[in-house]
């Protein structure tokens, strides 16, 4: 698939700008600050909705306008359809071939994307919740159920730990609704459990051959998932729910006494390994930078054969983080297949031939010259 | 300070009720200001009883003008089973089905830790002392298919288990009438849950 047009409006330092795309690779260069990773951003939002710098939507509108929009045109199976998102000071607004989509999962999955900037490089060593943020969006854009159990899971959760809270304070013990609460969420908990393993299967088995060809054939990757409770990925769903059921049982007094819920997907992790060893804390910087470029490039492939179309790919200045090596090994896997935006302060030291061919678009200050 | 403090004061009521803001409610004190004398005055009347005049039914919880309410009192109604419903506003939707002669009991709400609504906070012990006095058969539980709701059903259902009264949830899936092809695919997921032997 690919982004064939992108129109902005009020969109950060966008007034207005309405841009074809090349199918291929898209460079785009500027100096600091000029709007490269804001254009990135509104390709990034188009696809998932929500930014991923900042989770207040408010920041997106340009300064004393009213309303920003994204208007993009995208090409899927040979066919072509608008997506268009609309952010205002009261609200967001999807649009799926101009009809409003009030389901999230019934918008993300149209357009796939996958980003790979500067911060990604701490998917391996940086704290759980960006490796959990990690799996809930890319496996939320190949299954749109997904989604839909984690927002009920995290609405229950947010149930649970009020419950919780006011039990611990006032030591109100009325443990029926603890116990409904718990069934609700064990229910939702168990399928993101299981929709997760799956997920796990499908990375390992695209990143291993990834990895190994980017660490000339010198290092064996495994990513394991690590739960709060004591399960194995071969489990069921109903075996999760009564694991789960178990624990919950065993530690109701702990949880009250913290007021919190202490177990389920919210506190999952992921381990990486390189040669049998964790990566987060046995890794050299090197090894973590190619485990994330392993990983980040497995989900083309992932993405693939799951749709049956590569996503869009966004390296949003990342080509300078990586060494020569590294980036022709990047610049070689998607050579072709993958439209591909790359942005960059400029790409005098990148001497590769997929970058020779591509379309340059210079931005200053909010404009782009084609 | 633009308005005289009387319209002032009305374009202040309008702004509580839901739905409205500071816009409308300038438009509808205006328009009241230049309707009848009569129709003010009904108008007035009718705010004033509605509030007066309807009460919670000390049975079931349904609004109602005498107590207990009509339904309460209906003698040919089945009275061993009883529809728990979270709104009043549902117990008329249930009604104008026809179809159903048991009782009723309204929740007001629905359990929400998040809202600080708990089992207490909604009509829940009146319905457990209910189960105790009447001769309860069966206990529908007809709250919303949300979060919430589900919740309160389960938490009702637990309560009332031990006392061996029978407690149903009533069905969600596809709406009568409807086109499969809109449906969006969590209904029918749950309808695909649902489905009975023909």
């Amino acid at each position: 698939m690919h982004i064939q047009q992108l129109k902005l409006k009020n969109y950060r330092n966008y007034q207005k700008l309405d841009i074809p795309f090349d199918d291929k690779v898209n460079v785009i260069i500027g100096e600091n600050a000029q709007g490269k990773t804001n254009l990135m951003e509104a390709i990034y939002l188009l696809a998932f909705t929500k930014s991923h710098r900042t989770p207040r939507d408010k920041e997106l509108i340009s300064w004393d306008e009213e309303y920003a929009k994204i208007e993009g045109r995208v090409t899927k199976r040979k066919q072509s359809f608008p997506l268009d998102i609309i952010i205002s000071r009261k609200g967001k607004k999807a649009k799926l071939n101009h009809i409003e989509q009030k389901r999230l999962s019934q918008y993300i999955g149209a357009l796939n994307v996958v980003m790979f900037a500067p911060e990604d490089l701490t998917l391996v060593k940086g704290p759980p919740h960006i490796r959990r943020r990690f799996i809930d969006m890319e496996l939320g854009q190949i299954q749109p159920k997904y989604v839909y159990h984690l927002g009920h899971y995290q609405k229950i959760l947010k149930q649970r730990n009020h419950l919780l809270k006011q039990m611990q304070r006032k030591g109100k013990q009325d443990k029926t609704m603890l116990q409904v609460l718990t069934d609700q969420l064990i229910e939702h908990a168990a399928i993101l459990l299981e929709r997760r393993f799956m997920f796990l299967e499908l990375l390992r088995k695209w990143a291993k051959p990834i990895h190994s060809g980017i660490s000339r054939q010198m290092e064996n990757l495994d990513i394991r998932y690590n739960p709060t409770i004591g399960v194995s990925e071969e489990e069921n769903k109903e075996k999760i729910e009564t694991i789960y059921s178990n624990k919950f049982n065993e530690i109701q007094e702990k949880e009250i006494d913290r007021g919190t819920t202490l177990i389920g997907p919210h506190r999952d992790d992921l381990v990486f390994y390189v040669n049998d060893k964790d990566v987060q804390v046995y890794g050299s910087q090197g090894q973590q930078r190619t485990t994330a470029l392993s990983v980040k490039l497995a989900e083309l492939d992932l993405i693939y054969n799951e749709v049956g179309e590569y996503p869009v790919l966004l390296l949003d200045d990342v080509l300078s983080e990586l060494d020569n090596y590294r980036q022709s090994h990047l610049l070689n896997t998607i050579q072709g297949k993958v439209q591909t935006f790359v942005s960059t302060t400029n790409v005098d030291g990148i001497n590769h031939e997929t970058l020779k061919r591509a379309e340059l678009f210079r931005v200053r200050n909010g404009i782009i010259d084609i | 300070m633009y308005y005289p403090e009387p319209i002032s004061k009305l374009i202040d009521s309008f702004t509580k009720l839901p739905g409205i803001g500071p816009k409308t409610a300038v438009r509808l004190a205006f328009f009241v200001i230049n309707m009848n004398d009569d129709d003010v005055m009904d108008f007035a009347n009718s705010l004033v009883k509605a509030k007066r005049e309807l009460s919670h039914c000390s049975i079931c919880g349904h609004i109602t003008d005498q107590d207990p309410c009509s339904i309460c009192q209906d003698n040919s109604r089945n009275s061993s089973v009883i529809c728990v419903v979270q709104d009043p506003k549902d117990v008329i939707a249930m009604e104008k089905m026809k179809e159903f002669s048991g009782k009723y009991h309204v929740l007001h709400g629905a359990i929400s830790p998040m809202d600080g609504i708990g089992p207490e906070d909604i009509n829940v012990p009146d319905l457990i002392n209910r189960l105790k006095d009447e001769e309860v058969d069966e206990l529908i539980l007809a709250t919303n298919p949300n979060i919430e709701g589900e919740a309160t059903a389960m938490y009702i259902s637990r309560l009332v288990k031990p006392s061996g009264v029978r407690t149903t949830r009533i069905a969600h899936g596809l709406p009568v009438g409807g086109d499969l092809e809109y449906a969006d695919e969590v209904t029918l997921s749950k309808a695909i849950e649902g489905r009975r032997d023909l």
